[in-house]
């Protein structure tokens, strides 16, 4: 719809905000030095010569900030990247993967959690084949426990059943 | 097909009932060690477990479990499954100083824990730099008088064994000096050798070497009776300072609710590790004090952990030490 | 000369006898292959076998784990290039070439030359070691706080150069990297911050746990969102091994980087962390074509892995010199030798010599193996590439929760690999390279505690770090640095270029 086009051959950007990926990384850079502020503000800070616990942090906070404002700054000026888009399915299914593996390790042990954080996380990629990866799920857990346990002597539960005394 | 499942199901479960009821212990133990591996509190878990293990019949693993001055590893031995399975070493540190230490302490060192034994205690030394302008004890405390806050102590941070004795020093001295906080006894030992310090108060393992070689001067140890491994460094006794007394001692725990047997086994195999030659004979290079007779077992722990936590929990108060 | 000579004979008679030999090639193996387990940095790895020592004597067990920990640090390295995952702080240089080159099909020519250039350096090393051995400790003892600090301060500013994109975006990222080293508890006075109460965090963040958040699972996540081209790239192997071309362009940063890694190996605290950094910037700066840097450059991986490799044999200096583990892998060390009944300190060289000459003979015995081992070990990791992707990435996964998990058996620190994964790929999207965060994540703790440190000692004395030569000499360098660095920006105006 647009045909104008700038010095770099693309497409010169409508609207107040040139460069999208600075403009909003700057603003959640300010969020975060904001909110690191306010997490330090119970810490006395101390003098130069006598610093306290929260002299670095806070200063550091504030130059996050800062940074972050003059990101802003620059992409209302200056023409830069766009956006990318957000793939959502790898990162999500992947950190479930991980949680699950983090949740079940200690209760249940690698047998359970190993086919669990493989299963799961194995659904990240658009080119996952279930049976496949079921099959390689237990496999490769085998494998780690052979590895982990047997050979390295990690002192890692591979299997609880809670209510029973199955532990091993 | 359904009744051979429900049978089958009922035999694997009968059969782990069945292992519950094995001779303790059927599978390794682990033993929490709340200490970076390769420090003081480590390597006499490593040497006291070995030969732990082959009383037992069953391999101790050593599991380190760092953080939070070592109350991280004692807390996770308190939740632990009180089933003999899990056993932490603990130290003056962790059940003596960290009630006053960490007001939100998570566990109480007298209550949540089946004391097992002391294994080895290290003595205190007080250390100077080479050139420090004195040699005894007498003189040593008399330069803390005088210019007390012009000198630098070193220790390994809050909570640290170091930071710990040196504060007892502070306060029965009544003395005041700069505190300078390191990441570890390597560093603040690196310091002290350079001369960038004072002196320190720190644990013998670490300084043996550095003493014999000169590096640093030893000004008073704090036992009873001189160490064999430095014959002529004289005690706190001797200079003039008897209340300073203080040994970073090493013991066993296991959670509390640990069956009667259980801790009736571990208590004979560390009884035993204590009295084995060539375990002595390690600890005993280490610099280390090993318990005799009345000092071992669990009643010598118990009560020594409630006089170690009312020992220390009024001077780092009155000295405002507080951790988190 | 002619002691050193009959010292290092002496070395070579006890590092050469069967059982050491023997013992040195197992730790070298069993060194890299659990080194190169995505999560297993070398401290674990070194933790995790020390019981298989228990059984030897001392000077055997002390060249196997000696063994291991180089196995371990080369272990790093492969993960590093391979799979985009530091195992340890001075593995977080390679992964920026070096993985590059991976993605580029070029995977066998880095793993080949951080080989070679960790031969080289490791031999160098070894060298200075036996004949400067002494010397070099009274350097070390001349460093003080206000000199770290300085020598940290320098540091940062390498990473400022590191940065392959925009200058405000890396040293925003350095800021934050500091910032998350303040959470924990205060060194001095024991407060938390910004710890909000979390019992896992009041020991702080772990380098592991950010690294591995930041750089693997980030990058499985980036990987998994381009699936097309991951294909196609791991159609072209190539070659297997550096050809002539690749080698005299390595020559130089090889030879640079193991002056820089031995010189900073030698300083207790952790001053080898910064060796790989320095040659990086060095080799960056010194190239004709500064912008290959980032993308693949061979000399980004030459120049550091020999600075890696030579500040890992000459940190050994302090301990073998003066008992005292200059970092966390020499306290193992420490503890170790002290399990085997041998206490560091400075009178090890003369009351043991055997033990002394005869662990610097098997370092480069140890080197050797490596490149022994390793060579034709890059064919099989390189095999390992062409597993497809929808099934090596759960590998990689579960790897790196088990790994993690090893260290202090804490679910918390798996649940932190999947945030700062999160973390990482946010921070990618929006433009923004981890390795200035990871870098000021590490540097900053050293610098802020030096710094408060320094000023304890001078009571307040800003000046202090002026007044002592040598720390006004690296602040004066750093400065010079940062103005180098910052030059061709201000001149060609803010023409940032956005990378990825």
């Amino acid at each position: 719809m647009q045909s104008d086009v700038d010095a770099a051959g693309k497409p010169a950007r409508q609207g107040v905000i040139r460069a999208p990926q600075s403009f909003f990384a700057g603003l959640a850079l300010i969020a975060l030095g904001l909110f690191a502020i306010w997490a330090i503000s119970n810490l006395p800070q101390g003098t130069l010569g006598a610093m306290g616990p929260a002299m670095l942090p806070r200063w550091l906070a504030i130059a996050v900030a800062l940074c972050g404002a003059a990101l802003v700054v620059v992409g209302l000026l200056k023409e830069g990247e766009p956006l990318e888009r957000w793939h959502l399915r790898g990162p999500v299914l992947v950190a479930i993967g991980i949680i699950c593996f983090a949740v079940t390790i200690r209760w249940f042990g690698l047998a359970v959690a190993g086919p669990l954080a493989l299963f799961i996380g194995g659904f990240g990629s658009d080119e996952t084949r279930p049976k496949e990866l079921l099959i390689f799920a237990i496999l490769m857990t085998a494998f780690c426990v052979v590895l982990f346990r047997y050979l390295l002597n990690q002192p890692m539960p591979i299997l609880i059943i809670p209510g029973t005394s199955i532990y091993i | 097909m359904k009744k051979l499942f429900v049978l089958t199901a009922a035999a694997l479960l009968a059969g782990a009932a069945g292992a519950q009821a094995q001779a303790w212990p059927s599978r390794p133990i682990t033993m929490i060690v709340p200490f970076a591996a390769g420090g003081p509190t480590d390597v006499v878990a490593r040497i006291v477990g070995e030969h732990m293990s082959r009383t037992l019949g069953q391999q101790i693993v050593v599991e380190n479990v760092t953080g939070a001055g070592g109350t991280t590893g004692i807390t996770r031995a308190k939740q632990a499954t009180p089933d003999g399975y899990t056993i932490a070493m603990g130290h003056m540190g962790t059940h003596g100083a960290a009630p006053a230490l960490y007001p939100n302490l998570r566990y109480d060192p007298a209550k949540d824990f089946e004391p097992i034994g002391v294994a080895a205690g290290t003595p205190i030394l007080i250390v100077t730099k080479k050139d420090f302008p004195a040699t005894s004890l007498k003189e040593f405390l008399d330069h803390l008088k005088t210019s007390g806050p012009k000198l630098n102590e070193a220790n390994a941070g809050v909570g640290s064994v170091s930071h710990t004795t040196c504060t007892l020093l502070q306060s029965l001295t009544g003395t005041k000096f700069t505190r300078v906080p390191y990441r570890g006894t390597g560093p603040a030992l690196n310091d002290l050798v350079a001369g960038q310090v004072d002196f320190g108060c720190d644990q013998i393992v670490n300084l043996v070497p550095q003493i014999q070689a000169g590096t640093i001067k030893a000004i008073a140890i704090a036992t009873k009776e001189r160490s064999p491994s430095l014959p002529n460094v004289p005690t706190t006794k001797e200079g003039g300072l008897p209340e300073y007394e203080v040994s970073a001692w090493n013991a066993v725990f296991a959670p509390k609710d640990t069956p009667k047997e259980v801790t009736a086994k571990l208590v004979d195999a560390l009884d035993k590790s204590l009295s084995d030659e060539n375990t002595r004979k390690r600890l005993l290079e280490l610099g280390g004090i090993i318990p005799e007779g009345a000092d071992r077992g669990p009643q010598a722990l118990q009560k020594l952990v409630e006089s170690e936590v009312a020992r220390w929990t009024p001077v780092l108060k009155a000295a405002g030490v507080v951790g988190q | 000369m002619s002691e050193i000579i009959s010292n290092l004979g002496l070395g070579f008679t006890v590092a050469l006898s069967l059982q050491n030999l023997a013992l040195c090639f197992a730790g070298c193996l069993v060194g890299t292959l659990v080194g190169v387990l995505p999560g297993v940095g070398p401290i674990a790895t070194i933790a995790i076998l020390l019981p298989i020592t228990f059984g030897l004597d001392p000077v055997g067990a002390l060249i196997m784990l000696a063994g291991i920990y180089y196995g371990a640090q080369y272990g790093g390295s492969t993960t590093a290039i391979l799979v985009n995952i530091p195992g340890e702080a001075t593995s977080v240089v390679t992964v920026l070439d070096g993985h590059q080159m991976a993605r580029q099909g070029r995977a066998g020519i880095a793993l080949g030359i951080a080989a070679i250039g960790s031969f080289f350096a490791g031999t160098v090393a070894t060298v200075l070691i036996a004949a400067l051995g002494v010397p070099l400790t009274k350097l070390a003892l001349v460093f003080g706080p206000a000199e770290y600090f300085s020598l940290m301060v320098m540091g940062l500013v390498f990473a400022v150069v590191l940065a392959r994109g925009s200058i405000l975006k890396a040293v925003t990222m350095i800021f934050i990297g500091i910032l998350l080293s303040t959470i924990g508890t205060d060194l001095e006075t024991g407060q938390e911050r910004m710890t909000f109460g979390f019992p896992p965090l009041a020991d702080g963040l772990d380098f592991a746990v950010l690294a591995m958040g930041m750089f693997g699972i980030a990058e499985i996540l980036r990987n998994l969102e381009h699936s097309e081209t991951r294909e196609v790239v791991k159609a072209r192997i190539g070659r297997l091994l550096p050809g002539l071309a690749e080698m005299k362009q390595s020559v130089l940063p090889i030879l640079r980087g193991t002056a820089i890694g031995s010189t900073l190996g030698i300083l207790p605290g952790n001053g080898a962390v910064l060796g790989p950094f320095a040659s990086y910037t060095v080799e960056k700066k010194v190239a004709k074509d500064g912008s290959r840097f980032g993308r693949g450059a061979i000399e980004g991986v030459a120049g550091p892995e020999a600075a890696n490799n030579a500040g890992a044999q000459t940190s050994f200096i302090p301990l073998l010199t003066l008992g005292i583990p200059p970092n966390a892998v020499m306290a193992l060390m420490v503890g170790a030798m002290t399990i085997h009944g041998i206490v560091p300190g400075p009178q090890v060289m003369t009351k043991n010599p055997n033990l002394f000459w005869g662990m610097i003979a098997s370092m480069w015995i140890g080197n050797l193996m490596l490149l022994i081992i390793n060579l034709p070990l890059v064919g099989l990791w390189v095999k390992l590439l062409q597993v497809p992707y929808r099934l090596m990435f759960p590998s990689i996964l579960i790897f790196c929760c088990i790994g993690i998990y090893s260290i202090n058996s804490l679910p918390s620190d798996v649940v932190f690999i999947a945030i700062f994964g999160v973390i990482g790929y946010t921070f990618i999207k929006f433009g923004f390279e981890p390795a200035p965060l990871l870098l000021g994540f590490v540097l900053g703790k050293l610098m802020e505690e030096n710094l408060r440190r320094a000023l304890i000692i001078s009571r307040g004395d800003l000046m202090t770090f002026l007044d002592r030569p040598i720390s006004a000499a690296l602040l004066a360098v750093a400065v010079l640095l940062l103005i180098i660095a910052l030059l061709p920006t201000i001149r060609k105006g803010r023409d940032e270029v956005f990378v990825e």
